[in-house]
């Protein structure tokens, strides 16, 4: 235990402190300004609309992105990891660390963002706490997802930021408009439909079936933990001389 | 011993390296025809040795596979072929051989937003050390870092890095030790320092095995060293040995005496030795056999009546082997 | 063993006095190897991974389009009207592909421009007949070239489509020659543009992680901030802040040198003129050359 609770600190020493996460809090500050915006401005009818795709789609995979790359992909670049694997731990216990702190800073500098929209979602017309508590629960569960996956493609790949892009921008952002069977594979439909099926979000938008999102969440949270240790076990240097 | 010349063309034999401890049960660093190569290029060819406590050292010259071969006995690396036993376990994959072991590797930084001493609290809490504090404050102590040891680590010049590393991997005392150029970056005085803490700790029965390309860092501290070359074992054991082992390459001494040109001739006569010089008012002999030269030098003298000043081996030291491996 | 007369072989450094190019030729053999860089090439396999993969990407969607025109035609008539009706024409491929674009520039400027620097080789440029500032042009060009190369591509897939499916190919030469100068327009601008702010923010940022994160938050937010602008009926900061935002900028020009609307509702909402996008284009691309001159002038090696 104490062994885990060291890794996670020095984890965090390693991501705060610098200037990664001044830049990821006034982009999290972004949609908390934007509601105060609106509040301030007599509300509107689609400020939930506005918001949670603020939030849902460009706040927190991009939080959890830069968070979740530096977690454990910044530490392989550097070399610095070598020091926590050279010694008598489980790797798995240093995967579930990582991927625990990019979980964490990811929902703590986005929690305010989450707050205040699903705050205004509720106090819109017909809103209510029910459907306010149901956005910040869809958008904790996708934060988390997001961060899992992003840290494991830190420690699968020197690109990961890149990859992780192509995946958001990309892929994400396509899918919106083109193939429905390729809904499952996306996280921020996952956590759309999450917000549906707890009341919150858009009536009038399809989205993924309650059970398929759960599912798909869960395993965006497990499986990448799992590929992590694996990949830890199976830690190499980089050659090169 | 054979008279096979210590670097061949095919792949050496294992062959056991430190001449000390008897009673070492298991090796605990053992190679068994080991390779690792990345796509065409063969980084470390076939090297099988096995090592027990003392101080060995492992000479090349840079590119010559030593990180590569420390990564590999420190299980950072697989091989490509071949065994790595480490405490008697493959290291690969298996993080409970770092009870008895610690590395201190070259290339990978360590975290430079840490100071020295949350660093060694790391270590030593990661290691799973009951009083992780006392002993990171010990350790700290002994690499001599105390002053600094509550800076940023990114602060820190070279030496200290080096210390700092060191730090981390002697704070659970480990029983076998793994560097990799050590003493990169150190002043004198630190150097001596921790040549002087490897040597008692090798004392105690620990394994130690360190890496460099400066020959007079091995020379001072290594009971036998390893000599690697292009991914290659090029010879082991202790240096001297391994010299008179090269027998197709002539020793050479050089002898101040009363009267160097009628020794000269003297020594000319004998079988073994085959050339003779006058230089810089010193005799400077070539022989082929270094054994039977040694007995015959004083007999020769007396007989012709020339007193010896000085005989010295010059070409016995762990540069003029290290030459001769690598111009092969 | 030296003889007799001792002869040393100097077989080492070499000097050279013959002539020498001048420092054009050297700004423009960087200038070219700054654009194979940019697509991996002269590295190993895996640096052209994201290049290519980015540009196959880009080009996916002409290449889609031409396929699918000539199938259709093969079933029947459609001709003209096809192309009309499909979503993938020269003037909408500016929005298609715009993301792509900034992806590809976050991924590789920083490579082309933080390298050098974290590896602590500018001196071994700058004491060459190659000035600072050359060295500064010379990479900023091979990017935008790159840049260039990536936009105009689908839409040179596209024209050739367009012409091979035409009754006869210098007909359809005719019919598809006023596309020419608006796609090289419109390439242009997006290589000047992002390239150029890709490029400021990586010369200033030489680790890779933060300035990638950094160009993609350029390319990104401001659009957001332009369209919350817009919807909160802050007009007048809305249509200001579509001249400095890159991504909203290139889609008013690229409706403006098409003659459509913009993709992006706040920009169509702004109602700015056509000159204005491109004046502040080009202003943008002045302002992006002068600050990585600077960059590269002052900066102490």
């Amino acid at each position: 235990m104490r062994v885990f609770g060291r890794l996670v600190l020095v984890t965090l020493q390693g991501l705060l402190g610098r200037r990664r996460i001044v830049l990821m809090l006034l982009l999290a500050a972004l949609p908390v300004l934007v509601g105060l915006a609106i509040r301030l401005g007599g509300g509107r009818a689609d400020a939930p609309a506005i918001l949670d795709t603020l939030v849902i789609r460009t706040v927190l995979p991009l939080v959890a992105l830069v968070i979740g790359s530096a977690a454990l992909g910044s530490e392989i670049e550097d070399g610095t990891v070598v020091y926590l694997l050279i010694k008598p731990v489980p790797r798995w216990v240093v995967a579930l660390a990582k991927i625990a702190v990019a979980v964490g800073v990811t929902l703590a500098l986005t929690l305010p963002a989450m707050l205040v929209t699903g705050l205004l979602i509720g106090t819109a017309q017909g809103g209510s706490l029910g459907s306010s508590l149901g956005f910040v629960l869809a958008a904790i569960a996708g934060g988390a997802a997001y961060a899992s996956v992003f840290t494991t493609l830190g420690a699968l790949t020197t690109r990961a930021l890149v990859v992780g892009l192509a995946y958001t921008l990309l892929w994400e952002g396509a899918l919106a408009g083109l193939l429905e069977g390729t809904r499952f594979l996306s996280i921020r439909q996952a956590t759309l439909g999450l917000a549906a099926a707890l009341g919150a979000g858009d009536p009038d938008v399809a989205t993924l079936e309650p059970i398929a999102s759960l599912v798909v969440l869960a395993l965006a949270i497990a499986v990448p933990l799992a590929l992590t240790a694996l990949a830890l076990q199976r830690f190499q240097v980089r050659a090169g001389d | 011993m054979t008279a096979t010349p210590a670097v061949a063309s095919e792949p050496a034999p294992p062959a056991p390296a430190t001449p000390n401890a008897p009673n070492a049960p298991v090796a605990a660093i053992e190679l068994e025809h080991v390779s690792r190569w990345y796509g065409n290029v063969v980084a470390i060819n076939d090297i099988s040795f096995a090592l027990g406590p003392g101080v060995t050292g492992l000479l090349g010259p840079n590119g010559a596979g030593k990180s590569t071969l420390l990564h590999l006995i420190a299980g950072l690396l697989a091989p490509s072929a071949g065994q790595v036993r480490l405490a008697g376990r493959r290291p690969f994959g298996d993080p409970t051989v770092y009870h008895e072991v610690g590395l201190v590797p070259e290339r990978e930084a360590i975290h430079p937003y840490l100071t020295g001493h949350q660093f060694a609290l790391l270590n030593a809490e990661l290691q799973g050390l009951p009083d992780a504090g006392a002993a990171a404050d010990r350790v700290i102590a002994t690499v001599d870092l105390t002053e600094a040891a509550h800076r940023q680590i990114r602060t820190y010049s070279k030496g200290m890095r080096q210390r700092a590393k060191l730090a981390g991997a002697l704070v659970h005392d480990p029983r076998i030790l793994l560097l990799d150029e050590p003493f990169n970056g150190m002043d004198p005085r630190q150097r001596l320092h921790m040549m002087s803490l490897l040597r008692s700790m090798a004392a105690a029965g620990r394994v130690i095995l360190f890496s460099s390309h400066i020959l007079e860092e091995v020379e001072r501290l290594a009971e036998a060293v390893l000599v690697v070359y292009a991914g290659r074992l090029a010879a082991s054991g202790d240096f001297r040995s391994i010299r008179r082992l090269m027998t197709d390459r002539p020793h050479r001494f050089t002898i101040r005496s009363s009267d160097d040109r009628r020794l000269a001739s003297a020594l000319l006569a004998q079988p073994a030795v085959f050339g003779a010089e006058l230089v810089d008012g010193l005799l400077a002999v070539r022989t082929s056999d270094y054994a039977a030269f040694t007995r015959a030098l004083a007999g020769v003298a007396r007989g012709a009546g020339i007193r010896l000043f000085e005989v010295a081996p010059t070409d016995d030291s762990l540069e003029s082997v290290f030459s001769y491996l690598v111009r092969r | 063993m030296s003889g007799a007369a001792g002869n040393i072989y100097d077989l080492g450094y070499r000097g050279y006095d013959g002539p020498r190019v001048g420092r054009r030729a050297v700004a423009v053999a960087l200038l070219r190897q700054t654009l194979a860089a940019s697509y991996g090439i002269g590295r190993g396999g895996r640096a052209k991974l994201v290049p290519f993969g980015l540009g196959a990407l880009g080009l996916l969607p002409a290449v889609l389009a031409v396929g699918i025109a000539a199938l259709v035609s093969q079933a029947g008539p459609a001709g003209p009207n096809l192309e009309e009706a499909s979503p993938i024409r020269h003037d909408t491929y500016q929005g298609l592909s715009a993301t792509i674009v900034m992806l590809f520039c976050a991924a590789q400027a920083p490579e082309l421009f933080g390298r050098d620097q974290r590896y602590g080789v500018l001196p071994l440029y700058f004491s060459r007949s190659l000035g600072r500032a050359d060295y500064a042009l010379a990479r900023l060009g091979g990017l935008a070239l790159a840049v260039f190369a990536l936009s105009i591509a689908p839409h040179i897939v596209l024209t050739l489509g367009a012409v091979l499916a035409a009754t006869d190919p210098l007909t359809g030469l005719a019919n598809e020659a006023h596309e020419v100068p608006r796609a090289l327009a419109i390439s242009v601008l997006d290589a000047g543009l992002l390239a150029g702010v890709a490029g400021v923010i990586a010369a200033w940022t030489p680790r890779r992680a933060y300035a990638t994160a950094a160009i993609i938050g350029a390319f990104i937010v401001p659009p957001i901030v332009v369209a919350l602008s817009a919807r909160l009926a802050a007009g007048g900061l809305a249509r200001a802040l579509v001249l400095v935002t890159p991504g909203d900028l290139l889609d008013g020009a690229n409706a403006a040198i098409y003659g459509s609307i913009p993709d992006s509702p706040a920009v169509a909402a702004a109602g700015l003129p056509a000159w204005s996008y491109l004046a502040a284009a080009a202003l943008g691309i002045a302002v992006c050359v002068t600050l990585m001159l600077r960059r590269y002038v002052r900066i102490t090696v």
